[in-house]
């Protein structure tokens, strides 16, 4: 449905946006995930319309939009500031769009009355109505900047970082209403965000983004378990990256079993999963990579725990309370490290997934 | 209550000011305005001929409607050259500096007194004046246009031309406070530029336009000296007939005369005031 074509987008000689293609299908939530300055959001501006770029083409149902003003696109766009009006209540900001658009107004004020109040149940503002945006709560103006956009019926919905100034408590609410109204409206999704849990949880087809490219795509499930890509691989934040000229020596000293020797030679990378690692005492006879314990970091459900390996790196031991008892480690005192073959993966000079 | 008596104290210079200077001087001029005026004299025996004087006169009351119409149109003018300019720097320029630079270029005839920059007028809208010249070498008129000085016109022309930048400044304000995202927004809802300027743009500068008004309305109402400058002494608004009056020792007339103008300027600034609720808009 909404297609992206080698699109390219520079400000003042510095790419932003670098040949970006992908495709957005009917009725689909898709999640773009980007550290801040990967170019997320400027590729967002450039599908809505606020942006024109440089090179490549957007395409809506096949047509090209690339050249059609922001207001002519129906493309919905939430923005992280929600940017609603401050003179407006909740209602007329919710309706400013069916009031006022260029393409088809609606003039008919019971048909307005109509859409919004079911947008407002949809989003559950029921009550807020009669509220100025200065009354309500984050939350409720995240929902006012959603229903306001729902309620032009958009072909496609751009969500600008929408959970990032809420709470965490609202955040994981919010998280499954989005994923709610969107299949109740068969509307589809395009949700940015610089956060790896809500792209995993949210996205039926997930984006990563690095320095202005798209370096992966897929499910969430493949892209967590098995990144094609050393960006990807880091932005799950699942990983320790080992890396350098010692780096078969680390593994041979981590790995409990046998390494397989082809990748071994090609590989420049190796990611192993935070939690396939196991500590054991200096002192215990099963071989392991020597690492300085630093600092633990108890999550309830999890603890992580910080060693410094040989090399000056860090490396992050995570133990789930479900799998293991707690372990207190020494500041400052050297414990093994270890992990099994399969568990590792390669990534060679290209810092693409070997094999 | 020791919080109280702080707020008290922080407040009591202000408030003696305001009594002193404000409070006392216009009950003062309230009743004086009801004194007895003899030729040369003034004694403290109520009456209200002043105040009967002021509203059978044609002359007087002339003046109050001519104050009126010239400060409306006054006013009209400075929002529709005003506005504009206000648009142009709050949203047109992005740099901040750049924005701050133009406001000042605004405020630049300032430097000069403004005796001066009243009475530069006089050699632009003369007879022989640069306008006429101008218009003439250009082959446009034939004659000079004579009702460019010492005329309401010549009046309007320069009040607008120094009081415009005080409708300028609050607007750019106002304006330049618009969040970008707030224009992207409604122009991503489907609104042409045309309603984002009316439907945002326009109520979100609204409280501009108001301080902007108070603003003008309260130095134009006052006016004495561009209009004797600029109409050779023909157009008198309530302000000179204040000078006069006070000139020739008519305490109570001018009383009346200014307690009319202070009635004229604070029923617009409430008028003003209940339309747009500045304490929630700044």
């Amino acid at each position: 449905m909404l297609e992206v074509k080698a699109v390219s987008k520079n400000f003042s000689g510095v790419p932003a946006v670098e040949d970006v293609s992908f495709t957005v299908n009917e009725n689909e939530y898709v999640t773009l995930l980007g550290s801040s300055g990967s170019g997320k959001s400027v590729l967002l501006r450039l599908i809505a319309g606020l942006l024109t770029p440089d090179e490549g083409d957007v395409f809506l149902n096949g047509t090209p939009i690339t050249d059609l003003p922001c207001h002519e696109r129906r493309i919905g766009f939430v923005q992280q500031k929600y940017a609603l009006f401050p003179h407006l209540n909740v209602y007329d900001n919710i309706a400013f769009g069916l009031r006022h658009r260029v393409i088809d107004p609606v003039k008919d004020e019971s048909i307005i009355r109509k859409k919004v109040q079911n947008t407002i149940e949809l989003v559950g503002l029921v009550g807020q109505e009669t509220k100025m945006t200065g009354q309500i709560s984050g939350g409720q103006k995240q929902r006012v900047s959603l229903a306001r956009t729902l309620v032009t019926e958009p072909k496609i919905c751009l969500l600008d970082e929408p959970l990032g100034a809420l709470d965490a408590n609202l955040r994981e609410r919010m998280t499954i209403e989005l994923q709610n109204i969107r299949r109740e409206l068969g509307v589809s999704f395009m949700h940015v965000t610089g956060n790896e849990f809500e792209a995993l949880a949210m996205g039926q087809n997930m984006l990563v983004m690095s320095d202005g490219r798209i370096v992966q795509q897929g499910a969430p499930q493949d892209m967590y378990a098995r990144p094609q890509d050393l960006i990807t691989a880091k932005s799950m934040h699942n990983f320790n990256i080992l890396s350098g000229d010692d780096l078969s020596a680390q593994l041979k000293a981590g790995t409990s079993d046998k390494l397989p020797a082809t990748k071994l030679k090609d590989a420049h990378f190796c990611a192993i999963p935070m939690d396939k690692i196991d500590i054991s005492d200096a002192s215990a006879k099963t071989s392991g990579l020597s690492a300085e314990f630093l600092t633990s970091e108890f999550l309830g459900n999890k603890i992580i725990y910080f060693f410094k390996i040989e090399n000056g790196d860090v490396c992050e031991v995570e133990n789930h309370m479900s799998l293991r008892e707690r372990r207190e480690l020494k500041a400052n005192a050297t414990y093994q490290l270890h992990w099994k073959s399969k568990d590792i993966l390669y990534y060679g000079e290209n810092k693409q997934l070997l094999g | 209550m020791r919080s109280n008596k702080g707020t008290w104290l922080l407040l009591s210079p202000g408030i003696i000011w305001i009594t002193l200077f404000l409070v006392a001087p216009l009950i003062m001029m309230i009743y004086v305005s009801f004194w007895t005026q003899t030729t040369f004299s003034i004694k403290p025996d109520m009456t209200v001929v002043s105040w009967v004087n002021f509203f059978s006169s044609d002359t007087y009351f002339g003046a109050l409607l001519r104050t009126i119409r010239i400060w409306f149109t006054v006013l009209m003018v400075t929002i529709l050259v005003g506005f504009p300019v206000a648009l142009y720097i709050g949203q047109f320029i992005k740099n901040k500096t750049l924005q701050t630079a133009l406001l000042v270029t605004c405020v630049i005839p300032f430097w000069t007194s403004f005796l001066i920059r009243v009475l530069a007028w006089r050699p632009m809208l003369g007879k022989e004046g640069a306008i006429n010249i101008l218009l003439q070498k250009m082959g446009i008129i034939n004659a000079p246009i004579e009702v460019l000085l010492y005329t309401e016109l010549s009046v309007i022309i320069g009040m607008v031309q120094i009081y415009v930048v005080f409708m300028v400044g609050p607007i750019a304000f106002m304006i330049g406070r618009i969040d970008g995202s707030l224009i992207e927004g409604a122009r991503d809802l489907g609104a042409s530029t045309w309603t984002i300027f009316r439907r945002i743009i326009l109520p979100l500068s609204m409280p501009g336009v108001i301080v902007g008004a108070i603003f003008v309305t309260v130095m134009v109402l006052g006016e004495f000296a561009t209009a004797s400058a600029l109409s050779g002494r023909k157009v008198n608004l309530l302000g000179n007939i204040i000078i006069t009056q006070v000139g020739s020792l008519k305490w109570a007339f001018a009383a009346v005369a200014g307690v009319v103008l202070t009635v004229v300027m604070a029923t617009f600034v409430a008028i003003m005031l209940r339309i747009v609720n500045l304490r929630n808009q700044l």
